[in-house]
Formats: C-alpha cells, sequence, structure tokens
C-alpha cells in the first residue's frame, strides 16, 4: 500500500491542524444551551434515577466527537490515494494514438469520423480499470499528447474533447516512435490506434521499429468513402508580362466509379471559370489556365459533385492559392555604360530602372536592387539587394581568384531560380575571373576553372557575382542573358515567377520575412493569430490548416506583411475509403480488449463514499440530539 | 453568577414586562359583560342559598333559632324560653346563630413561575381573581385581594358592592410576576394581617420549593376557610427539548445538566402529573377545595365549573 495522492508528511500535518480544530469545535459544542423551567424539583425527582445514565450519555458525547475524528481521518485518507501497489504495478499502460489527419474530417460518419472516434475513445476511458493507466495523443502531421500517463478519467476525458482534425495527414511512424518510448519499462504496454486507416504505406512507418512485447491494437473508423479532391493546385505569373498568369489545377476521382464534377475558379471570391469535368474510376486529371488576366490577388478552386450531392470529404473539396504580388521593383544601374544590361532591362516594364555612373553612387533614394556594372563600392543600405557584373579584385561581396580565360559554365545549379529557364552549356567567355565563395555561399554556375557565378548574403542582403563581364562573352548575345537579369532581380524582390505552389499542409513553412525581424504574427485561415520566430529571413511555421494566411512584422524600417495559400492537396488523405484491419511488421492489430466499464479500483473512491456515510450519520444524530 | 442568571432569565422578563395596554385588555368591555352574566348565572345556580349573609358558628343575635342553653346569671331576659319554662319548669335560653358579612380573601401568586409560558398563567390567575371578586362584591361580601410572592407584595383594602369592581382591575393591573414563592412564610404573614377569618382563595400554581402544603396548612390552622384555585400550564408538561441543555429554575435560578430523551420528556410529564395529583390528593384529604384551572380554558367556563364544584359560596 502507498499513498499516490498527497504524501504522509503533509497529510499528517493537515491531520494535526483539522484534528485539534475538531476538538475545539467539540469543547465549544460541549457548552450547554440554558432553558428555564418553571419549577426545578420536578426536574430534581425525575433526574435522581437518571443519574444512573449519566456514563451512557458522556459516551454518547464521545460517540460524537469519535464520529468527527473518523470522517478527518477517512477525508484525509482519500486525499492519499491510498493504493494497493501489487494492482498499481500490475495495470496495463496504454497509448492511444488518435488519427486527426484531414481524412478524419469525413462525413461518412456522422457528423464526422473524428466524433465517432473520440466517442471510442470515451468508451476506452470510462472502460478503464482502476489500475490502468491511459495516455492519449493526437495524430497528425505532428504528435501532440493531450494527456499524461494516467488514470484519472476527467483528466482524460477532457483529452479527449481536446482532440481536433487538422488539414495534414498522420504521421503514423513518429505515432509508433512516441507510443514505444512512453511504454518503455511498463508493465502491459499497449498501443491502440484509433484511425480510419488512411496512414499512408504503414510498411513504411513500421520499418525499423521493434514492437517488441507492446500490444498494438486497432480501432477503425469510417463506413464508406466517395470522395473526389483537388490535388494540385498552382498558379504563376508570366515573367514577361507580370499582368497575366496561368494556373494548373489536378483533379482526382479516389472512387472506383467514374464522377462527373463541377470545378469553379474563383479570383478575389469573383468567379472567374466554371467547368464540368467527367472523371473515370481512379482517374486524375490536370487542367491549365493559360493566360489568364485579371488583377485577382487570391484564387481559389472548388469542386463538387455534378449532381449536388457531397462527397464525403469537404475539406478537399477547396485549395488555394496567391498570385505573387504585382509591384514596381525600383532597380539602380551603376554602370558606366552597358547597352546589353540595358537593353535586358527594358524587356520588364514592372521595372523602375534608373542609371547612375560609378561616381555618384551612392545615391540619396532606396533601391530594390542595385546592378554593379564592373565596379563594387561600399554598399550602401537603403540601394538593396546587389548584383555584381565583373567583379573587381577589391571590394566586392566575394574575393576574386586568378585570372582565366576562355572557359564557359561547365556547371551550374538547375534548380536555382537565377538561372532558370536559361541554356548556359555553350556560353564562351573569353576571360575573367575565378570567385571565392565564403561559408555559407552558393555556387550557382562554375566552370572547370573555377566558380564564376556565386549567390550569398552579406549583412542581410542578398548577392550575386558573376566573375567575368558579360561583354567579354556571347552571354548577352543569348535569350539566357535578360532571363539571367530578370531571374535575378525577381529573386531579389520575392517575385518567383515559376509555379506558385501554395503550402503544402503539414510540412514546416519558411514563409518568406524581414531578415532582421526575429519575432513575425501569423494570422491562420480561422483568423486566429500567433507569434512564429523568423530565423535567417524565414518565418518558420508547422502548418496544419488550408487557406490564406497572413504573416506580419511589425518594426523598422516599416511595417511588412505578406500573404500566403496552404493546401491540403495531399492524395493520400484524400483517399478515404476505410480500411478494416491494420496490419504493421507481420502482424494485424486486433480490437482491443478489457475496456468494460465496471467497478474502480480506486480506494479513495469508497473513502469518500465513507466520509458521506459517516457524514449523513453524524448529521441525523446531532440532529436528533443523540449525540449533544 | 447573578449577571449570568439575570442574562438566562432575560427572555422571562421581556416576556413579563407587557405593556399597559396588553394588561388592560385583561377586563375589556367583553370581560365585564361575561362578568354580569356570571353573577346573574350564579343566582340561579345557588337558588336562594346566596344571601348577603353569612351564618356563622358564632351564636348571638340573629334571627335563626340555633340552640337552647341552661339559663345563666346575667342573661337577658328576653332569650328566656317561656314557653319551655312552663311546660318543663326549666330555665333556658334561646340561642339564635349569630349573621356577619362574608370576608373573601383572594391571595394571587405574583412568583416569577406565573409568568412563564407567555404570561397566561398570570393572566389567567388575574382574570379568575376578578371574576369572583365580582361574584362576592355582588353578593355583598367583603373582599380582600393580596398580591404575594415570597413576602406579601400588594394588598386591596377590604371592599364590598359590585360597583367597587373597577377597584379590583386596577388592583389586578398593578401586580407584576416576580420573585420566589414562600406560601408558608407569606400565608403566615397574611393571617397575621387578616384577622377576621374568612374565605381565602388561593389563586396559584403553587410552585414552592419549600413545599405548599405550609401554606395551604398555615390558612387552615388559623380558622381561614382555604380555598385552592390550581393554576395549570399543560404546556409545563409537554416540552419539546432535545439533547444536552442546562436547566434553570427561573424563580430561584437553580442550574442542572440534563440529557434530554424522549424516555426523559415522557417521565417529565409523568412528574408532573404526578405533582399535581399530589395537591388535589392533599387538598382532598383535608377538606379543602380544590379547582385546577387550565389556563387554555376560558375563565368563565372555570368559574361556572367552580360554582357548580361548590365550597366557593355557601
Amino acid at each position: 500500500m502507498f499513498l499516490a495522492g498527497l504524501p504522509l508528511a503533509t497529510l499528517l500535518t493537515i491531520g494535526a491542524a483539522a484534528g485539534a480544530l475538531v476538538l475545539v469545535f467539540y469543547i465549544l459544542k460541549l457548552r450547554r444551551r440554558p432553558v428555564a423551567v418553571p419549577f426545578s424539583p420536578i426536574w430534581e425527582r425525575i433526574l435522581r434515577d437518571k443519574e444512573a445514565t449519566t456514563l451512557f450519555s458522556q459516551l454518547k458525547r464521545i460517540l460524537s466527537l469519535l464520529l468527527q475524528l473518523l470522517l478527518l481521518t477517512l477525508m484525509l485518507l482519500a486525499l492519499g490515494d491510498p493504493r494497493l501497489r501489487a494492482i498499481v504495478t500490475g495495470g496495463r499502460n496504454v497509448v492511444v494514438l488518435v488519427d486527426a489527419s484531414a481524412s478524419m474530417k469525413a462525413t461518412d460518419e456522422k457528423p464526422s469520423r473524428l466524433d465517432a472516434a473520440k466517442a471510442e475513445v470515451r468508451k476506452l476511458v470510462t472502460g478503464l480499470g482502476g489500475s490502468d493507466r491511459l495516455l492519449i495523443a493526437r495524430m497528425d502531421a505532428a504528435l501532440t499528447p493531450l494527456s499524461t500517463m494516467t488514470g484519472e478519467i476527467p483528466d482524460l476525458q477532457k483529452a479527449v474533447d481536446e482532440i481536433s482534425a487538422t488539414d495534414t495527414r498522420a504521421d503514423l511512424r513518429r505515432g509508433l516512435s512516441f507510443g514505444l518510448d512512453s511504454l518503455r519499462g511498463l508493465s502491459k504496454p499497449e498501443i491502440i490506434v484509433v484511425s480510419d486507416g488512411a496512414l499512408g504505406d504503414v510498411t513504411e512507418a513500421a520499418r525499423g521499429l521493434d514492437l517488441g512485447g507492446v500490444e498494438l491494437t486497432f480501432v477503425p473508423i469510417g463506413k464508406s468513402g466517395k470522395n473526389v479532391a483537388i490535388t494540385e493546385f498552382s498558379v504563376r505569373r508570366y515573367p514577361l508580362d507580370k499582368s497575366r498568369y496561368e494556373v494548373m489545377l489536378e483533379v482526382t476521382n479516389t472512387n472506383a466509379e467514374p464522377a462527373n464534377v463541377e470545378l469553379t475558379l474563383l479570383g478575389d471570391g469573383e468567379v472567374v471559370d466554371l467547368t464540368r469535368l467527367a472523371l473515370g474510376p481512379n482517374e486524375r486529371l490536370p487542367r491549365f489556365y493559360k493566360d489568364l488576366a485579371g488583377a485577382s490577388r487570391t484564387l481559389e478552386a472548388r469542386i463538387r459533385l455534378a449532381d449536388g450531392s457531397a462527397d464525403a470529404l469537404p475539406s478537399d473539396d477547396h485549395a488555394y492559392a496567391l498570385m505573387p504580388e504585382r509591384r514596381r521593383s525600383r532597380v539602380l544601374v551603376v554602370t558606366p555604360g552597358n547597352t546589353y544590361l540595358e537593353a535586358a532591362l527594358l524587356l520588364d516594364e514592372y521595372l523602375d530602372v534608373t542609371l547612375i555612373p560609378p561616381a555618384k553612387y551612392p545615391p540619396s533614394d532606396a533601391y530594390d536592387v542595385t546592378i554593379f556594372d564592373g565596379v563594387a563600392p561600399p554598399l550602401a543600405k537603403h540601394t538593396g539587394s546587389a548584383l555584381y557584373l565583373a567583379v573587381p579584385e577589391k571590394g566586392g561581396p566575394v574575393a576574386t581568384g586568378k585570372r582565366i580565360e576562355m572557359f564557359g559554365f561547365d556547371t551550374w545549379d538547375k534548380k536555382s531560380p537565377i538561372v532558370r529557364f536559361t541554356a548556359l552549356g555553350d556560353i564562351q567567355v573569353a576571360h575573367g575571373y575565378a570567385l571565392k565563395p565564403e561559408q555559407g555561399d552558393r555556387v550557382i554556375g562554375a566552370s572547370d576553372l573555377g566558380p564564376i557565378l556565386v549567390a550569398g548574403r552579406r549583412a542581410g542582403r542578398k548577392f550575386v557575382a558573376l566573375g567575368f563581364d558579360p561583354r567579354e562573352s556571347d552571354f548577352v548575345l543569348r535569350v539566357a542573358w535578360p532571363l539571367f537579369v530578370l531571374n535575378t532581380i525577381n529573386d531579389f524582390v520575392e517575385e518567383d515567377t515559376g509555379y506558385v505552389s501554395s503550402f503544402r499542409t503539414g510540412d514546416v513553412w519558411q514563409i518568406p520575412a524581414p531578415s532582421a525581424a526575429e519575432i513575425a504574427t501569423l494570422e491562420d485561415p480561422s483568423g486566429h493569430k500567433r507569434r512564429v520566430p523568423v530565423k535567417e529571413g524565414r518565418a518558420v511555421y508547422l502548418g496544419d490548416q488550408a487557406g490564406f494566411y497572413k504573416l506580419s512584422v511589425e518594426g523598422e524600417p516599416e511595417p511588412f506583411t505578406t500573404m500566403f495559400a496552404a493546401n491540403l492537396a495531399d492524395l493520400e488523405e484524400s483517399r478515404i475509403e476505410p480500411k478494416r484491419e491494420l496490419s504493421l511488421a507481420g502482424k494485424t492489430a486486433i480490437a482491443p480488449a478489457g475496456f468494460t466499464p465496471g467497478v474502480r479500483r480506486e480506494l479513495w473512491l469508497y473513502l469518500l463514499g465513507a466520509v458521506l456515510i459517516v457524514s449523513v450519520l453524524e448529521w441525523v444524530t446531532y440532529h436528533r440530539r443523540i449525540t449533544v | 453568577m447573578l449577571d449570568v442568571f439575570r442574562r438566562v432569565t432575560a427572555p422571562v422578563s421581556r416576556r413579563m414586562g407587557r405593556t399597559r395596554a396588553e394588561a388592560e385588555d385583561l377586563f375589556d368591555d367583553e370581560f365585564q359583560r361575561k362578568l354580569e352574566t356570571l353573577a346573574i348565572v350564579s343566582r340561579r345556580v345557588f337558588a336562594g342559598n346566596m344571601r348577603a349573609e353569612r351564618r356563622t358558628k358564632k351564636k348571638g343575635s340573629g334571627v335563626e333559632f340555633a340552640d337552647h342553653r341552661n339559663y345563666a346569671p346575667g342573661d337577658d331576659f328576653r332569650y328566656v324560653d317561656w314557653n319551655v319554662y312552663q311546660r318543663f319548669g326549666r330555665l333556658l335560653v334561646r340561642l339564635y346563630e349569630e349573621e356577619e358579612d362574608l370576608s373573601i380573601y383572594f391571595i394571587v401568586d405574583c412568583s416569577s413561575s406565573m409568568a412563564f409560558g407567555d404570561n397566561k398563567k398570570f393572566d389567567q390567575a388575574r382574570r379568575l381573581c376578578a371574576a369572583l371578586a365580582y361574584v362576592g362584591l355582588a353578593n355583598l361580601d367583603r373582599v380582600t385581594i393580596v398580591g404575594v410572592n415570597d413576602e406579601v407584595i400588594a394588598r386591596m383594602p377590604t371592599t364590598r358592592g359590585k360597583g367597587r369592581i373597577f377597584k379590583v382591575f386596577d388592583f389586578l393591573r398593578t401586580l407584576k410576576p416576580d420573585g420566589t414563592t414562600e406560601l408558608r412564610e407569606t400565608m403566615k404573614t397574611f393571617v397575621a394581617q387578616h384577622k377576621r377569618r374568612g374565605l381565602a382563595v388561593l389563586i396559584s400554581d403553587l410552585y414552592d420549593p419549600a413545599g405548599f402544603e405550609g401554606g395551604i396548612n398555615m390558612l387552615r390552622f388559623n380558622k381561614f376557610e382555604p380555598y385552592v384555585l390550581h393554576i395549570v400550564d399543560p404546556r409545563e408538561s409537554r416540552l419539546t427539548l432535545k439533547g444536552n441543555v442546562r436547566i434553570y429554575d427561573c424563580e430561584t435560578g437553580d442550574e442542572r445538566e440534563v440529557t434530554v430523551t424522549p424516555k426523559l420528556l415522557e417521565r417529565m410529564q409523568r412528574a408532573w402529573g404526578e405533582y399535581r395529583e399530589q395537591v388535589e390528593r392533599f387538598c382532598i384529604a383535608r377538606q379543602v377545595p380544590y379547582f385546577a384551572a387550565d389556563v387554555d380554558t376560558p375563565f368563565d367556563e372555570l368559574v361556572l365549573r367552580v360554582f357548580r364544584r361548590g365550597g366557593f359560596l355557601r
């Protein structure tokens, strides 16, 4: 026997204080109330015989004190929560992983699969034995424990109430790892997975995990899986005409039956396009909307079954995208004169270009981007990010190495947005310098003789450095030249002309933010605001809700606000056909057993019951004047 | 200790200290109308026996023949029965019953115990006293009222004639229940103060720690004709107490710790009844008219019962 509640020393202290109090009250109670009688000799007559029973009367009064002390003792024992050591060590230890992924929002179970799952977990909680302990964890992209390993039913019920579904996929591997870690060393370990079975590749999830003696059980949720979904949704502006954009989306029929779908595209809430699509069984149908015009900033795609009926999972019937902001970038060109460069800059009408000779740098106005043509004066703070053409030996962001001649781009980073859509392989350069990138810099392009195109950050601002004068090569004669210049400017001003694949829920997002900021405020689609950290110019957040987000940073030199979209876009989560069994590591999880509501073996409950009985006894004996 | 006693007896004292207006209500018009009715009824009940005179054992100059005795020198010749002398040759003197006014003394107990239970006993005692006094006055008897506790605390001088009833009312209004009961000592004082013997109506709850017998015997032994009107309040035997209490005598302040149980209450009720029977037995054994007056019975009904029982007026 040991005390699981208050420690013995505390109980003894409380008992001593409360016992003293009871005694004081008892002594005060002993003062009899005075009652007037008209003729006391009559009482004297009968009390002469009564003397013999005085001892019994005193005993009855002591009974009152004894009842009160018994009451106190029982309460103290209940506070101590005494438990039999044998029972505690013999109980089960259970981790319940409740699938809270997007598929659990399906409405084939009314009102939703998640509510059905919560009902199942409540049954498990109420069926918990007195010596059993249980931990409830929400399993989505992350794993969130909602309770401690406890046998306290109110705490567990509260934890169940807190479970809510997110627009992410469930990470079963993470859940199992957590469960195994939590149950290590505990008796009768058991992991219960409450899920619809849309858990991705469960074999892969269990790879390397040793379930050992942990019993794995499964509570299947869900009835049917009729669903169509938007599984891709992207939008981009045209690089050379940012007033126009194109959209790519993909609609998927996850059923074995064909489905007719009505697809609606909305720009800033207004219908841009309405199409009917006929989807074959399990068909994934991509769809492009090209050369769309308009000033819309937000785009939303919606689908619904053409017959008007609803599918089982409404949360993947919407997809959101936010167009890159169209704004005029201010570009400063510090050059003695460069026709090729000026010509390239003329191609983008959204650039506001200012040309100054090197001697007039720095100017008084602020700029987003500065292009240094063969010069590298100390970079002024208000002139933004910098593109260095023909980095001089001194003053540039990167040091120059040996002079090299007759070279070209032998390798380049094809994924870099700076060289996107360009073919650099056949460019010939007469002479230039190999660059010496510092730690953290990225080599975008290099010849066999050394790096010739380097990108990086200095003092929080981006730079791109080219190791040769483009006019000393045929680079300026190629289409790659204006694309390189415009790509670099777009990269500096965060205007990506690539497909704007919105953030995917369940991933850790790295949202561009001012590099000087440390904390940003993120407003999610439901309007809830939270503080998120900013690290190296990126706000970091694990998003779990689809829709439009707003990130804002308050501070110097001016407030920064940006919007972005997040989508579920997960085919695995859209396949909501419920699975009736779960097989992991060659074992098929069975249904949990032994959770039958019944008598709990917690002594404090019975002690409280005894307190109640003794209280009633004391009340009755007091008011019947038996013990007073 | 005295302070404690005063504090615990405060509720009783407060009950005793009723307003004058309340006291005056005792003898309101309704009460007076009932008195008149009682006077008429009393005449009918006693059918001619009710006279203004009262025959005494004393022989004297009355009208009613009582007896003969031998002539002794110095006797009035007018009382010599010459007819008897003519027939028997003996000188006998005719004796007549001397007639004198009846003196009725109302002795009202004014101890604290009479105020116990919302003053009901004391009010009933005063009403009965007033009613019987009215009947006496109406019969031209000499009526005297004294208020007693452990001494004679008030005395209404002897009066007669029913027109003096308001004097009786005024006197009774001035009486306040207070103090302890000592019947023996009080009656001793009473008999010493009143040489003219007569009917002594003792109106009391007879809660005398020294014993009620002493007071009644004192009247008997001093040639008074005691009549006991025992004022009883049944509520005093039906207490609603429970548990541990400290009882104290409302007159003496004597305390006693008691654990009251239903059984004890039952015994208390029995003891109270025994006490009452003891009083009654005592009176009957000594041919003292006894009448128990319940506080819950209307006074006029009680007075009629008194008449029917007899002994009050002969």
